[in-house]
Formats: structure tokens, sequence, C-alpha cells
């Protein structure tokens, strides 16, 4: 009897180590590799502040290209980031940055009516604008996304950027299934900040 | 017959192990680890590189670990299914005519088909809750009917077992309510589950304690069904020990194992209140309901022996 009690105990203590190698082993296929740095550039926001790769620190930001006048998939994407903005209004740490590909059409004052059109009440959503070739640069170069026809070639990624300046991962911003991985993939660098 | 005895019991003890590991790919995350069913990422064995996966998937779906935890679940259900079958099989060559092992094992068979067609519903609904109750209840049914099966054969080969022991009558009703009260706690459960996963989703950077204060009704009925299981489980125990002439030391040991593993309950649910949500003390949360509803089933057939036989 002694033996067997022995047995089992034994099995549910190895069952157990094994379940915990698995579950920590999934914990830790979740991470998120780290793709390369957001490089210097000094845009302006919709309130005609200067908005740098500095105010990316110490924020997880998600971070789309877009145009307001844009007919195809810009008003998915900027609904699909609205959702998001109005998910993490109680959380600082997340911020939302909007970039123009057409700054001839996107003067500040148009961005910033956009802005309000889409609810945006405070400063966690910002919509950039500079001068065209910057952002190609920056598109090109930094996002290694497509720059060359722009406003129309446009990307429709988020692309979610941690607390240091890194890329971590890019989504597709009209697809809901997408954003809903974004979304767990946002908490999960929001905990590591806050641990 | 040995062989027959032997696949009840094997049965038995695989699919306690498959409800473990189904628990281990609840509490891991990995339920969606394959998109598609049966197949994993339209292939029989699972990826382990991206390039491997058909175009029409979204590569970002794609992890690895979770797709191979969640397909080790649909193998070894495939193999506890298998099992069963030939359970089945052979109860028919030899105990066909024993009406209550030939019902027990038939509808465990059923029920298996059912588990399986739920798994694929489970893929295609992407984990309704509902549905992820509706598996882990039918996989306690069908846990419950392999017990019943096995005791019913161990009392044809020992027919005299519980023969000297006499149990007070109204015990059986005690059993029922015990077992339904047993369900329906594992089921409460998985709702307090499930509504934590829910409010995380929107909530995603409050920490586990917090949310846990926000199910409120559930987890009020989960302490208050706890606290009627555990006054079922004394009251049994007090009865075999007292009320009972010459109870088996079997019904004494199981009796008094049901009782410490309420305890370890206890404690462990107290832990995932208190402290924080540990997925490993959440799976033998759930792991350790299925073995006192496994108990009871046991408890309930020996005073059932000894009501048939003690007279």
């Amino acid at each position: 009897m002694n033996k067997k009690v022995l047995f089992i105990l034994s099995f549910i203590f190895f069952l157990g180590l094994g379940a915990t190698w698995v579950i920590n082993k999934a914990n830790s296929s979740y991470d998120i590799p780290i793709i390369k740095s957001v490089p210097e550039f000094s845009f302006k926001n919709q309130h005609g502040k200067i908005f740098t790769e500095k105010e990316l620190r110490n924020k997880i930001t998600i971070l789309d290209f877009i145009f307001t006048n844009c007919p195809g998939p810009c008003p998915m994407m900027t609904s699909n980031m609205s959702d998001l903005y109005k998910d993490y209004e109680q959380v600082p740490e997340v911020q939302f940055v909007s970039i123009t590909v057409d700054p001839e059409n996107d003067t500040q004052s148009i961005l910033k009516e956009y802005a309000t059109l889409n609810g945006v009440k405070d400063d966690r959503w910002n919509f950039l604008f500079s001068d065209l070739e910057s952002i190609q640069i920056l598109k090109r170069d930094g996002f290694m996304l497509f720059a060359d026809e722009l406003p129309l070639g446009h990307a429709i990624k988020f692309i979610l950027i941690d607390n240091h300046g890194k890329i971590r991962k890019y989504f597709d911003g009209t697809d809901r299934a997408s954003v809903s991985i974004l979304r767990a993939d946002i908490a999960r660098l929001v905990k590591k900040i806050k641990t | 017959m040995k062989l027959f005895q032997f696949f009840a019991y094997l049965s038995t003890g695989m699919t306690y192990l498959l409800i473990f590991i189904g628990g281990l790919v609840r509490v891991s995350g990995a339920g969606m680890g394959c998109p598609d069913w049966p197949k994993c990422f339209d292939r029989w064995i699972p990826p382990t590189n991206v390039e491997q996966l058909p175009e029409y998937i979204d590569p970002s779906k794609f992890n690895i670990v979770l797709a191979w935890i969640e397909y080790s679940n649909r193998l070894f259900g495939a193999l506890v299914g298998l099992t069963i079958t030939l359970t089945m099989l052979i109860m028919f060559k030899y105990y066909s005519k024993e009406t209550r092992i030939r019902n027990a094992i038939c509808l465990a068979f059923i029920l298996t088909l059912v588990e399986g067609w739920l798994g694929a519903i489970l893929v295609k609904t992407v984990l309704n809750p509902f549905t992820i109750t509706l598996h882990l209840f039918f996989a306690l049914i069908i846990l419950m009917l392999l017990i019943y099966a096995s005791q019913e054969v161990y009392y044809l080969e020992k027919p005299t077992a519980e023969k000297n022991s006499k149990y007070p009558k109204k015990l059986g009703k005690t059993f029922l309510i015990l077992s339904i009260a047993l369900l329906f706690e594992v089921i409460l459960g998985t709702e307090i589950r499930a509504g934590l996963e829910m409010i995380h989703k929107e909530n995603p950077t409050l920490d586990s304690t917090f949310l846990l204060k926000m199910l409120g009704p559930f987890k009020y009925m989960h302490t208050i069904t706890g606290i009627l299981i555990t006054f079922l489980a004394v009251y049994i125990l007090y009865c075999v020990i007292k009320k009972s002439i010459s109870p088996s030391s079997l019904m004494v040991q199981i009796s008094s194992s049901i009782l410490f593993l309420i305890i370890v309950q206890i404690i462990s649910g107290e832990v995932l209140v208190f402290f924080e949500i540990v997925p490993i003390i959440q799976l033998f949360h759930l792991w350790i309901a299925s073995w006192i509803l496994g108990l009871v089933s046991i408890q309930y057939s020996l005073w059932n022996k000894s009501q048939n036989t003690s007279e």
C-alpha cells in the first residue's frame, strides 16, 4: 500500500513539474522579438508641438501612417486605432501616434480637426506631420515600409514600439483578428513596465 | 474477465490524464494553438516553422509551442477515444448481458464521440466559454461512467464484497446531492475562470486579485457550494464511521480521502483568491475536483453494493 501511494505521489509530482515546464514554455513563447530601434526624427503634432523619438521612451506606442483624405483602408485603421485608444483610457503607459503621409493636405489644423472627429480628448494620441521627404525617410529607412508613392502607397500596418523606442512587431491595422493579438501584446509589454 | 477490467481501469486512468492535459491547454492559453480542426495549420503533423504554413493562414497566428500543446491534447484525446472503443468491444464480447456495465460503457463511448465533436466546435467558435464548460462537463460524466463500470466488473469478480457492511439507507440521496453539488461547483469554477478572462480582455492591465473581486456573485456561489460540499462529505464520513455496521476499510479510506482532498481544495482555492492566480495551482484545483468526483462515484457504488447484498 505504501509503495503504491509513493508511486502515485511521485507520479503526480512529476506531472506537476512537467505541467510547470509546459506553462513556462507557453508563457515565454509569447515573448515579442526586438526588431530595431526607431531612428531620430523631429515632427510636429496637431497642436504644433515638437514630437521626437524621445517621446517614445517610457511608453508603449502604437504607430501608423495615414492621411485624412484616404478613401481606402485608413478609415478602418483609424476606427481600430480609436477602439484601442478608448480601451486604454485608464492606462497612461500606452500612447498612439498617427503620421500623415500627405503633409501637403494634412496641415496642423486639419489634423487637429481629424483628431477631434475621432474622439481624441487628451495627449495620448498624437497626429504628426513634417515635410514629405522626412516622412518618406522615416517610413522607408526607419520602419522598413514602402514609401515611394505617397500618399496612396501608404502601409496598413500598426507598429508596436516598446518603452525603449524599439520596434517589436507589425500588425495588419485593418484586420480585427490581428488587432486583438496586438491588444494581448500591448498588455504584456505594459505588465513588464509595471513590474 | 481480467482483460476487460484492465481496459476499464486503463480508460479511467487515461481519462483522468486527459482532463489534466485539457486543463493544461486552458491555463497555458493554448486553446487556439491550432486554428483549424482536426488538422493543425492544415497539416497532420503541426508545422515547426512559419514557412510550412499554408498561404491562407495569417502567420502571426502561429506559435509553435502553443500549437504542440493543443495538438498533444488532440492526439492524447484520440488515444483515449481508441481505448474506450476497445473497452466497449471487449465488453460486448464478455459482458453484453450485464445491462449496467453495457449501458455505462456505451454511454461513455457515445459521449466520447460528442467530446471529439465539441473539440471541433471549440475551435470553430474560437473557444466559446459555454462550450468549454460543456467539454469539461462531459469529460467528468465519462469519468464517472467508466468508474461505475469498473466497480461493477470488480463486483462480478468478487460478489462477496461489502457483504458484511451495512450503511444507512438514506445515504443514497446524500451521494446524489453531493455529486450534483460537485458538478455544479466545477461549472461555477469554470465560469469564474471564463469571467476572469473576459474582464482581463477588457482591462488588460489590472492585476488578477482585483479582477477576482469584480466577479462578486460567482465567487460567493463557489464558496457557498464549497461549504455545502464540505458539510456533506463530513456527514457521509460520520455516517460511515458511526452509523454503519462494520464498514469496509475501502469505504472508510475513500470517505476520509474525500475530506482530505476537500481541505486541499479549500487551501488551494484561497491561495488563488488571496495571492495571485498561479496557473499550476489553478490546474491542480480543477484536477483534484475531478478526483473527488471519481471517489464519490466509488463511494456510491460501494454503498449500492452493500444495499444489494447485505440483507
